[in-house]
């Protein structure tokens, strides 16, 4: 009997030992980024490992600010996951010497016309600062959005009011609107993105496609159309157009909050705003996307607002070159992009998809649809142009004037002289 | 005696003295050193570096606004929290030790703010600031007292003032905390003496008291200059140094350039300055002030 327990502890004992050594053969994918959220990222990964057993994704999901310190840090360091996510422009030229050549993934995964599968936005922003003559694909898009205007359905219903078109119309509507205690456009202008976002749709409305000239260095940032362009964001807060003490607000979490109230009739945003309808526990606005509806920017020059919308890439994902498993990284990112795990964060409405076709397994609401509906067919197809700016230092340069020229402390034509000036 | 076993002996000192040294030279020097190196290259943190000698130093103090702006905020900072604070944590432990009812709660309620953490107080105080849906600002609208309205951050005339007031609001109840402790220490007797001999409480706090107080004086100075050159948190998550650099502190500066603006070299550059300040005024304090802070003393 003694005999039997000890070579029944033996047995449970090399077990217990070697079981994990077992599991470790799994072959593991770290992956870090900011996006997806965690709770989708671990969703996604149920998903693609339902499908594909034997390969092991372990997520690190953290905030962006702290991102971008951990991934500085683990390059210089050389522990670089095998997969991470990156922005287009800046963020994935800085990693580039880090990071592998995907089109051969991709052929393998979607075949010799795999580009054809992506929104050509997608594509063309996933090259966004190669050096001239280098067509590789260092990062492949998973999302893709426009930057738009959206406002509150149940806010313009009560006024029996239509979303403005020009300038005149915006006017007049800020007018009612603050006199009813309710901000006409809703801004966390304290944060640099979004002035940024407001500033670029309006350089588009003005002179289309100048500033990627002027970022080339074909034009100056201290030209005409630039400066007509800060001019108009100036009189966004003279004229009451955005509430009061916008530049001390930020847009996430501060303005989101006064949008979810329902105390802005509309507000800057873009296509990732209906990903607030598969937020658990949602407002009542944000239930099945009930409360919002997109518009296009309104018209300040009068000639008439451009077909078009700005937009890109919302995150890409890049293989590192010191990846010990590139193979598996190719089929978790492709997976994320068009196969299970794509769907599963489509569900969530996180933003739109960067390859064409896939759509929710369901929608809460008839409006919901049609928003979901006018982005993937209708918008984002005509979008020809980048939210996104290649250099850091003209993008920290414009985002530091249009604060300076909102708060009087410059005028638009100071403003963007020292845009230019950053463009050296 | 052999050679080596005297040797040994001789210097027993160097092994005792070996493991603080050795973390001293890998987790000062060596940054120091490091970052000084660094400093001297264009360089984003991740590609090769292009050396350029001094140059990140000669932009920094001819052609960089944010660098003059942060230096003259962390000057702000510096004489704006300090001294309000030790002003107000003595008024305030002047109070609290004088026995009125309940004082050891409100000692709690004075302090809880140092305990919480700058980035919820951050987020907190924007939503109170904030001229639209703040708290200040409803309030304002409520009791018809329209001055509450104001853009607290969003001016850049105010934001650095509106942003030292909260760092005050938080810190008070430390400062309180330490006049506590340095008035519950104070000899009874002066005290006493000073009574019977007919002085008044203007000067009993000016002549006994807060001379008295010097050694928790100096440590508040030297905390707050510490923290002032420190401070990140709180700015980031209210202002992130904006609107337009107006609350731009050092350390928000060093992570601007660092990781969104991808110049480390120009970063390095920046925290040297931070370094040399830092040990200028330890040494200012130590020099002029004396050393006799709280701790140690």
């Amino acid at each position: 009997m003694y005999k039997k327990l000890m070579l029944a502890l033996m047995v449970l004992l090399i077990l217990a030992v070697s079981l994990p050594a077992l599991a470790q053969d799994d072959v593991v994918v770290r992956f870090r980024s900011w996006s997806p959220v965690i709770a989708t990222t671990e969703a996604m990964i149920e998903a693609f490992n339902a499908e594909n057993p034997g390969i092991t994704i372990e997520p690190d999901i953290t905030n962006y600010g702290e991102y971008l310190v951990d991934l500085q840090t683990m390059a210089a360091g050389g522990s670089l996951p095998d997969l991470i996510g990156l922005e287009p422009g800046a963020l994935t030229q800085q990693y580039r010497e880090h990071l592998m050549p995907l089109q051969d993934c991709a052929v393998a995964t979607w075949g010799e016309d795999w580009e054809d599968q992506f929104f050509p936005v997608g594509i063309e922003q996933a090259r966004l600062g190669n050096p001239e003559g280098d067509d590789n694909i260092y990062g492949l898009p998973v999302l893709v959005q426009t930057i738009n205007m959206w406002y509150t359905v149940p806010i313009f219903e009560e006024a029996g009011v239509e979303p403005p078109s020009t300038y005149d119309e915006l006017k007049e509507l800020a007018d009612m609107f603050n006199a009813q205690g309710i901000a006409p456009v809703m801004i966390g202008a304290g944060d640099g993105w979004i002035r940024r976002d407001v500033y670029m749709q309006l350089i588009h409305n003005v002179a289309p496609g100048l500033i990627y000239e002027a970022e080339d260095g074909m034009a100056s940032f201290a030209d005409e159309p630039f400066v007509e362009a800060m001019t108009w964001w100036k009189r966004l807060f003279d004229d009451g157009i955005f509430q009061i003490g916008a530049l001390g607000m930020s847009h996430y979490p501060a303005a989101v909050e006064q949008i979810q109230a329902g105390r802005a009739a509309m507000f800057p945003m873009g296509a990732w705003w209906q990903q607030q309808a598969g937020n658990p526990d949602p407002p009542p606005l944000d239930q099945n996307l009930a409360g919002y509806a997109p518009f296009k920017f309104p018209d300040v020059t009068g000639m008439g607002a451009p077909e078009d919308l700005l937009g890109g890439i919302d995150v890409m994902m890049g293989v590192t070159r010191d990846s010990a498993n590139p193979d598996a990284a190719c089929k978790v990112i492709t997976d994320w992009i068009s196969g299970a795990g794509a769907q599963v964060l489509i569900n969530t409405y996180n933003d739109l998809p960067a390859y064409i076709g896939l759509r929710p397994a369901s929608f809460g609401s008839e409006n919901q649809e049609a928003v979901w509906d006018l982005f993937t067919e209708e918008w984002l197809a005509s979008v020809q142009y980048a939210r996104q700016l290649k250099s850091p230092d003209v993008k920290q340069a414009l985002e530091a004037a249009l604060a300076a020229v909102a708060a009087g402390e410059m005028t638009p034509a100071e403003g963007m002289q020292m845009v230019q000036d950053a463009n050296m | 005696m052999p050679m080596t076993r005297k040797w040994l002996i001789d210097n027993q000192g160097l092994f005792f003295m070996a493991p603080a040294m050795i973390l001293f030279v890998v987790f000062v020097l060596y940054p120091i050193f490091y970052i000084f190196g660094a400093s001297l290259y264009d360089w984003d943190g991740i590609n090769e570096a292009a050396y350029i000698g001094i140059g990140n130093y000669i932009e920094m103090f001819t052609d960089d606004r944010a660098f003059s702006v942060a230096i003259r905020n962390s000057l702000y900072w510096t004489f704006l929290t300090i001294f309000p604070q030790m002003f107000l944590g003595f008024a305030l432990a002047s109070i609290l030790t004088s026995g009125i009812p309940f004082q050891n709660i409100f000692r709690i309620i004075f302090f809880m703010p140092a305990i919480i953490s700058p980035v919820v107080l951050g987020i907190i105080w924007q939503r109170i600031y904030a001229p639209f849906g703040g708290l200040l600002a409803d309030l304002g609208r409520e009791i018809g007292a329209p001055f509450l309205i104001q853009p607290y951050i969003a001016d850049p005339k105010i934001a650095i003032f509106s942003t030292i007031a909260v760092n005050v609001w938080q810190w008070t109840g430390f400062s309180m905390l330490m006049y506590v402790a340095g008035l519950q220490g104070l000899p009874e007797e002066a005290l006493s003496a000073a009574q019977v001999d007919g002085a008044s409480v203007r000067q009993r706090v000016q002549y006994i008291i807060w001379p008295m107080l010097r050694h928790v004086h100096l440590t508040l100075i030297l905390l707050g200059v510490i923290g002032t050159l420190q401070t990140f948190a709180l700015v980031y998550m209210l202002t992130k140094g904006g609107p337009n650099h107006a609350t731009e502190m050092l350390p928000t500066y060093i992570f601007l350039k660092a990781f969104p603006l991808q110049s480390m070299g120009y970063a390095s550059a920046v925290a040297v300055v931070l370094l040399v300040i830092a040990l200028s005024a330890s040494i200012f304090q130590v020099r002029v002030l004396g050393s006799r802070f709280t701790i140690g003393n």
